[in-house]
């Protein structure tokens, strides 16, 4: 049944209906005539409020296709669209944890690193000054050793020279020794004996 | 002529002023004369120094050249040339001469040789054996 036939039905009643109170209500006793009789005090009578449903009807219908689905799919996509942002906030939270911990990861790799390269770079200082040490005293070693061969060969140097000018100095006195105290006799048996010298 | 050439003319004419294995001055005199005769000056005069030379080596092969300290004898002297005569193979005069910085002994030299029994050699020898 349609709409429209409902209403035309609906009108022969409502003229039924004005009509038949006047015959039909000393008529009509008990509850339910009580029951209408208020309604009908109220001023709800049965063809009007059925009216008032239909037109109800229609409007929740109309409603309910042209404003409140579309509205229910919108906080749906608005929903949606809030679900995916917060499942993406989630994502970028747990992607930033992790970029957190990686860089988290990275910066204690870093520090090892500089720990281990700053455990390096003391460890080369300290050899380079270990082998400054020693450099400088092998070179005093040098240094001292070549003093005290310096001072060795001065040593020695001088007392050839005081020796051989002692030697020179004796030998001298000895020719003026000689020279003095030798007279021809004692030359001429030193000849005799060194001729002989010579024929052996 | 070359050097070589004058060398070996001079060593020629040495040769010929050898008489017993000694120099001749009869000799030498008649190897001058027939130079002079056959050669010019400018010729002679590189040819002569070289003779000269190998004149007075061969004298000097034929001395023992004696410095001594104080007297030596003549027979002492004549022992030393004896010996050296005997020990070269040839003929050696002795040629003596006083050098009292010998201090004693003597020093004989022959040619080239030179035999030292000196006092002054044993105290030089001494002052380098101290020093």
């Amino acid at each position: 049944m349609s709409f429209l036939s409902v209403l035309l039905a609906a009108e022969p009643a409502k003229a039924a209906a004005q009509a038949a109170p006047a015959a039909a209500a000393p008529e009509a006793h008990g509850p339910v005539a009580d029951i209408i009789s208020l309604f009908g005090s109220f001023g709800v009578d049965g063809p009007h409020l059925l009216v008032q449903l239909i037109n109800f009807a229609i409007l929740a219908f109309i409603l309910h296709r042209f404003a409140i689905k579309p509205a229910l799919g919108q906080m749906e996509e608005r929903n949606r669209l809030i679900e995916k942002g917060l499942a993406d906030a989630q994502a970028a939270t747990q992607r930033l944890a992790d970029a957190q911990k990686a860089s988290d990861a990275k910066l204690n790799a870093a520090s090892d690193e500089a720990a281990k390269i700053l455990a390096d770079a003391r460890h080369a200082a300290k050899a380079a000054v270990e082998a400054a040490k020693a450099e400088a005293t092998a070179a005093q070693t040098e240094v001292i050793a070549k003093a005290k061969a310096a001072i060795e060969a001065d040593r020695v140097k001088m007392l050839a020279e005081v020796r051989g000018e002692v030697s020179r100095l004796v030998v001298e006195t000895a020719a003026k020794v000689l020279e003095q105290q030798l007279d021809d006799a004692t030359r001429g048996r030193l000849n005799e004996a060194a001729v002989k010298q010579l024929a052996r | 002529m070359s050097a070589a050439s004058v060398r070996a003319e001079a060593k020629r004419l040495l040769a010929l002023s050898l008489e017993g294995g000694a120099v001749s001055s009869e000799r030498v005199g008649a190897v001058l004369a027939a130079l002079a005769k056959s050669r010019s000056a400018h010729q002679l005069r590189p040819l002569l120094r070289a003779y000269l030379t190998n004149i007075r080596r061969e004298l000097a092969r034929g001395e023992a050249r004696i410095e001594h300290a104080g007297p030596l004898a003549a027979a002492d002297a004549d022992a030393i040339a004896a010996h050296f005569a005997k020990v070269l193979g040839r003929p050696v005069r002795p040629v003596a001469r006083r050098n009292d910085a010998l201090l004693a002994g003597f020093r004989v030299r022959v040619a080239d040789d030179v035999t030292d029994l000196s006092a002054s050699l044993r105290l030089a020898n001494l002052a380098k054996s101290l020093s």
